[in-house]
């Protein structure tokens, strides 16, 4: 029997991996706080833990942490950063 | 008494096909018999590639996609493929995947534990396989047991679509009608398939009529109903509603949709007795056909990319009318700028009812106050203020004595927010707002921004105090939204 998919059945392309860094000794890392309720506390001691290890670090805050990052927020990231980390949920 | 295990000799990843003989000669072997879309089957494939046991996985799938899965899930056991019409799965009574066979060296099998049973497994293999939960877990349907084009291979003997919908996971957990084209050429009754209501999140998938549509029929709409699917999909892809946000957040919000104007006549929606279900064809598959949108067709599906802890009822699909017609205020979609004429869709993003029930106040501040306190409960007791709306089904009785009272949907709106307030100090425990911590002990502190964050609506049988408020959606900054009906049927 043939029936009418509900899904958008377009078969999506993996973006591959960047490459790894093998240090993090002169690596600028962009730390997004998605602004959820202690993120900043993560992300607080994630920075301590790589400027410890030679990174340097900005930090980015999205407007909201239920919808998706604006591109100008991607944009900044990826202007700015060799590297992201992002704090999620509670 | 042990049974020779069947023999086989099947396509497998290490290049060349491979028989049972060769698997058993240096000592036993464990056969998983495994399909790619199978949770279960992966959980079996992770679990026991760490288990330290000799495992050979049998997919019900191609050998690509065996060796897709097989990398995904970190199994490094041999890979083989067997193809439609599973002829080695009928050889060894599969019911369920997946199912592990043990055989020994003679080729006997010794044993077997059918679904994920780590327990079964360890006493099977007698080697510790993980302690890690779920130690249990129901398997999926082993694919000779109902695929289709086998069983139109043995003359459809026990082909059932109803059941095949369920396989293919084109349900929320309830039975649904199957999509056919017929049945999907009928609900768009000669609107373009094709056409494009937008994209949804968390999928971003492309969310055309004729999705919809076969989400329509899944719900068990009648042709009729559509045009009202459509408005209620039309209002969730608003950007300002944040369907993603709500798709796959832990709370537990759904989309509530009341419908006003002349379709509810037309389509038989209920906004009397019973409004919020069950019973009323209309009411039930309206909201039901948006989730299906949301949940398929979106993505947002339970207990993938939807994370909703508890989730609630209402999530099953929750549509009702506004009983204008009883109502003594203006109905929603006036009181929103549109005419009394047109038909329009509104969506809440809101959790589950509470009831309220009220049969005593003897005057409207009374039962406004009784109201808006039952709404103070909601989310969390002491977040306040709630940043979020809060839409109330105000039953008929509680409706007729404000009026008689002489008060008109605003002043209830306005008298409801001045009325519910408390100060800081009580609400200084638990979960709790930066505003309140940040107040003086006796500030007041009032349950809502402002009064427009409240929503009235009529609806509920004649007999009955009893209204319900329903929680927000917060944290998703969404915004109720409302659509005009797109056709007349």
């Amino acid at each position: 029997m043939e029936y009418v998919s509900p899904f958008d059945e377009r078969r999506r392309v993996a973006e591959p991996l960047a490459e790894r860094p093998v240090s993090l000794e002169g690596t600028s890392v962009a730390l997004l706080d998605i602004n959820k309720r202690r993120g900043d506390e993560f992300l607080d001691r994630i920075e301590e833990l790589l400027l410890g290890r030679g990174a340097s670090t900005s930090r980015i805050t999205k407007e909201i942490f239920s919808k998706p990052a604006a591109p100008e927020i991607i944009r900044r990231i990826a202007d700015r950063g060799d590297l992201a980390v992002e704090g999620l949920a509670d | 008494m042990s049974l020779t295990a069947p023999e086989f000799s099947l396509p497998s990843t290490a290049g060349a096909p491979l028989a049972l003989t060769d698997l058993h000669a240096d000592g036993p072997a464990l056969l998983l018999f495994v399909a790619e879309e199978c949770p279960t089957s992966t959980l079996a494939l992770r679990r026991l590639s760490r288990a330290g046991v000799r495992v050979v996985a049998v997919f019900e799938d191609p050998l690509d996609v065996a060796a897709r899965v097989a990398r995904r899930t970190g199994f490094d056991g041999l890979v083989l493929s067997e193809p439609a019409p599973y002829d080695v799965s009928r050889a060894y009574s599969l019911i369920s995947l997946p199912t592990a066979v043990l055989v020994d060296r003679a080729g006997h099998e010794t044993g077997r534990v059918v679904g994920w049973d780590a327990e079964a497994l360890q006493s099977l293999l007698s080697v510790p396989v993980t302690d890690e939960p779920p130690l249990r877990k129901p398997g999926c349907a082993a694919k000779n047991t109902y695929d289709p084009e086998t069983l139109r291979a043995l003359d459809g003997a026990g082909f059932d679509e109803l059941e095949e919908m369920f396989e293919r996971g084109w349900t929320d957990g309830l039975p649904v009608i199957p999509p056919t084209g017929e049945r999907v050429q009928a609900m768009l009754a000669g609107h373009d398939g094709d056409e494009l209501l937008g994209e949804m999140a968390p999928a971003l998938a492309r969310v055309t009529l004729e999705r919809v549509a076969a989400c329509a029929v899944l719900a068990g709409c009648r042709p009729e109903y559509f045009p009202v699917v459509v408005a209620a999909v039309q209002a969730v892809l608003e950007p300002s509603f944040n369907v993603g946000g709500q798709a796959v957040t832990t709370q537990p919000c759904g989309q509530i949709v009341i419908v006003n104007g002349p379709v509810r006549d037309a389509i038989g929606l209920n906004g009397s007795s019973g409004a919020l279900g069950p019973g009323w064809r209309a009411n039930m598959t309206i909201g039901r056909a948006l989730r299906l949108v949301i949940s398929l067709t979106g993505g947002g599906f339970p207990g993938r990319l939807d994370r909703s802890t508890l989730g609630n009822p209402g999530k099953i699909g929750l549509c009702f009318a506004e009983d204008e017609e009883v109502s003594p205020w203006e109905p929603l979609h006036v009181s929103r700028g549109y005419d009394a004429s047109q038909s329009v869709v509104t969506v809440f993003g809101a959790d589950a009812p509470l009831s309220v029930s009220d049969h005593r106040s003897t005057e409207p501040l009374e039962l406004a106050q009784v109201l808006g306190e039952a709404a103070g409960a909601t989310w969390s007791p002491n977040w306040w203020p709630l940043g979020g709306t809060s839409l109330f089904a105000i039953c008929p009785e509680h409706a007729r004595s404000f009026h008689e009272w002489g008060w008109d949907k605003e002043r209830v709106r306005s008298e409801m927010f001045a009325a519910v307030r408390r100060p800081a100090g009580t609400l200084r425990w638990g979960e709790t707002t930066p505003l309140v911590q940040r107040a003086s002990d006796d500030s007041l502190v009032d349950k809502w921004d402002r009064p427009e964050d409240i929503a009235l609506v009529v609806a509920g049988g004649e007999a009955g105090r009893y209204s319900a408020v329903f929680g927000p959606c917060l944290g998703m900054d969404t915004q109720p939204i409302s659509k005009e009906v797109p056709w007349s049927t």
